[in-house]
């Protein structure tokens, strides 16, 4: 292929994701109409992650006023928060629900999206940037769970490094050192301590926060601009006004989900559902208390990797990943009912591991509960 | 000085019989009773129990601290104002209503202590009595460690005002926005058919 025709492929590539044409506030608002069908309402989906996202960012503004990222004080400045601090309870406790609400949110979104077939032409922009925006909530869920520094964020965060180290024993020759590169990189220390927090720290509240930005700011310009997909095979649906019908109902949407997550924040402490010497500050003289295990955003990943081989889970892992990013190239031809066969058979899998992860790990260990 | 000597004495004396006379059995009956994983924390100021010299444990203590501790060793009658440097609160008041004796006999029978610790103390406000979470396996001076679903019953009761209020707000503020842009829409749709008038 010529130097030429490569050019002018990605020129017509580029062109047709960023129709110039459209860049107007008639196309991208008054006159934009969203589909109305069966599968409408994962429409507010995306809308509803990027509420959450909101609220994180807001509850998390407010706990860096108090919050200390040292392994000496990390943990009373939690405590001092939750138990001092006006309204810091609340808070803490909106910043946690709400993060699990955003990452629910997120594989919800993904699935849809995906069972609709919207990553097909020209939205591959906006699949690809929604796919890594999707692993970037799952760094801020790994980063933001070491900051309490209590037991339970400490030995699961020197769980979740050990396994990246564990990936070295199935390259060969020189590569094979260099996920301990990576993990001693995150790490920052022989063993996770200070310099472990302080990066955690950083990436949690800084580069995290700006990639997500920079990502999100060409995800929703690419759904602006570009609108929904039909998302079903029926010729023929009706439509609604973007501005203001499906604005209003998108906004109502939030205020439930604000309510909800209010009532949670209000009434049920998320640490409710861990035993409280998991939330005692890390003792690194200590022993590991039983228990330990990550949030439950991770079990998909976790119970796989406690009951299969190690390099069945990471294969894995990896073609998911590369198969999720790659969709919009591999599955140009699959029908939405194929999709949505694989949507469904994924939902199946995460919410079976998430919900019975654990009964099925003492059926098949044979451990007493 | 003589008091402080005594206290010191008697102290040392019941720290040889200390694992003797240890509590394990209790941290194993609410393990088993609960199926939760619990550890010293629940009766005592450190988590790792009395014996150590860090904070909260004897050979860490003062001879203050030493002399409280004393005095607390010797409440074996219910009743005492006890006030112990290696016990928290719940520790002092299962001292307090039961008796360094009783705690010692019921150690053949440790589900007996929810009896007699009875169901009116509620050291953290959470709602759930301290003999409940003690049963449970949830932490009686933690408001945020009990089973979900009452700690969720008995917030929604005592925050029920907010509740309200909060609900008001944000349907108030939904019905402001929504007319608001209902507003905008209606007048772009007058400007445009006022161009289209005009155009033609």
């Amino acid at each position: 292929m010529k130097l030429e025709e490569i050019a002018g492929r990605t020129f017509e590539f580029a062109r047709e994701r960023f129709p110039v044409a459209k860049l107007n506030a008639e196309s991208m608002l008054t006159k934009k109409v969203v589909p109305v069908h069966r599968m409408s309402w994962a429409y507010y989906l995306g809308g509803l992650a990027l509420f959450f996202f909101l609220v994180q960012v807001v509850t998390g503004l407010m706990l860096l006023f108090y919050y200390q990222p040292t392994v000496s004080d990390a943990h009373a400045s939690v405590e001092y928060i939750t138990q001092h601090v006006s309204g810091g309870a609340l808070v803490r406790n909106l910043h946690a629900w709400s993060s699990s609400a955003m990452i629910l949110t997120v594989i919800v979104h993904v699935l849809t999206t995906f069972a609709m077939k919207a990553f097909a032409k020209p939205r591959e922009i906006t699949w690809v940037t929604g796919v890594f925006l999707a692993m970037l909530v799952f760094g801020f869920g790994f980063t933001g769970y070491l900051l309490p520094w209590n037991q339970i964020a400490v030995n699961a965060t020197k769980v979740g490094l050990q396994s990246i180290e564990a990936v070295g024993q199935y390259l060969p020759g020189e590569m094979a050192t260099w996920p301990t590169f990576v993990r001693e990189t995150i790490q920052g220390e022989a063993a996770v301590g200070q310099a472990t927090l302080s990066r955690f720290y950083a990436l949690h509240v800084i580069l995290l926060p700006f990639l997500v930005a920079g990502l999100l700011g060409v995800h929703l310009f690419q759904v602006q601009i570009h609108g929904m997909s039909c998302g079903v095979d029926v010729e023929r649906v009706g439509t609604e006004k973007f501005f203001p019908f499906f604005v209003i109902k998108d906004l109502s949407v939030w205020g439930v989900a604000f309510l909800v997550l209010f009532v949670l924040g209000l009434c049920l402490p998320f640490e409710s559902f861990f035993a409280y010497p998991l939330m005692e500050p890390y003792d690194p003289l200590g022993s590991t208390p039983e228990g330990i295990k990550p949030e439950w955003y991770f079990f998909f990943v976790y119970y796989p990797l406690e009951l299969l081989p190690y390099w069945a889970v990471m294969l894995g892992m990896t073609a998911g990943t590369l198969g999720l990013l790659l969709s919009p190239w591999i599955l140009q031809n699959a029908s939405r009912r194929t999709l949505r066969a694989i949507a469904i058979a994924a939902a199946t899998y995460l919410v079976v591991i998430t919900l019975f992860g654990q009964s099925i790990y003492e059926v098949l260990k044979g451990v007493s509960p | 000085m003589n008091r402080l000597a005594a206290a010191v004495w008697l102290s040392a004396l019941l720290a040889v019989d200390a694992r003797a006379a240890a509590h394990g059995v209790y941290q194993e009956f609410v393990r088993k009773s609960s199926g939760r994983p619990v550890d010293c924390a629940m009766c005592h100021t450190h988590s790792n129990g009395p014996e150590g010299t860090a904070a909260g444990q004897i050979g860490g203590l003062s001879s203050e601290e030493l002399s409280r501790l004393g005095r607390a060793r010797s409440a074996f009658e219910p009743g005492a104002n006890v006030d112990s440097p290696i016990l928290n609160d719940f520790g002092d008041l299962i001292l307090q209503r039961v008796g360094k004796k009783r705690v010692l006999e019921l150690r053949s029978a440790p589900g007996r202590l929810v009896e007699e610790l009875g169901v009116a103390s509620d050291l953290d406000a959470d709602g759930l009595s301290d003999a409940r979470e003690y049963l449970e396996g949830t932490h009686p001076l933690i408001a945020s460690d009990g089973d979900p679903w009452s700690l969720f019953c008995h917030s929604v009761k005592r925050e029920w005002f907010r509740l309200v209020m909060i609900t008001a707000a944000t349907l108030i503020t939904l019905y402001g926005l929504s007319n608001l842009l209902r507003g905008f829409a209606v007048r772009v749709r007058a400007k445009e058919s006022a161009e289209e008038g005009a155009g033609s």
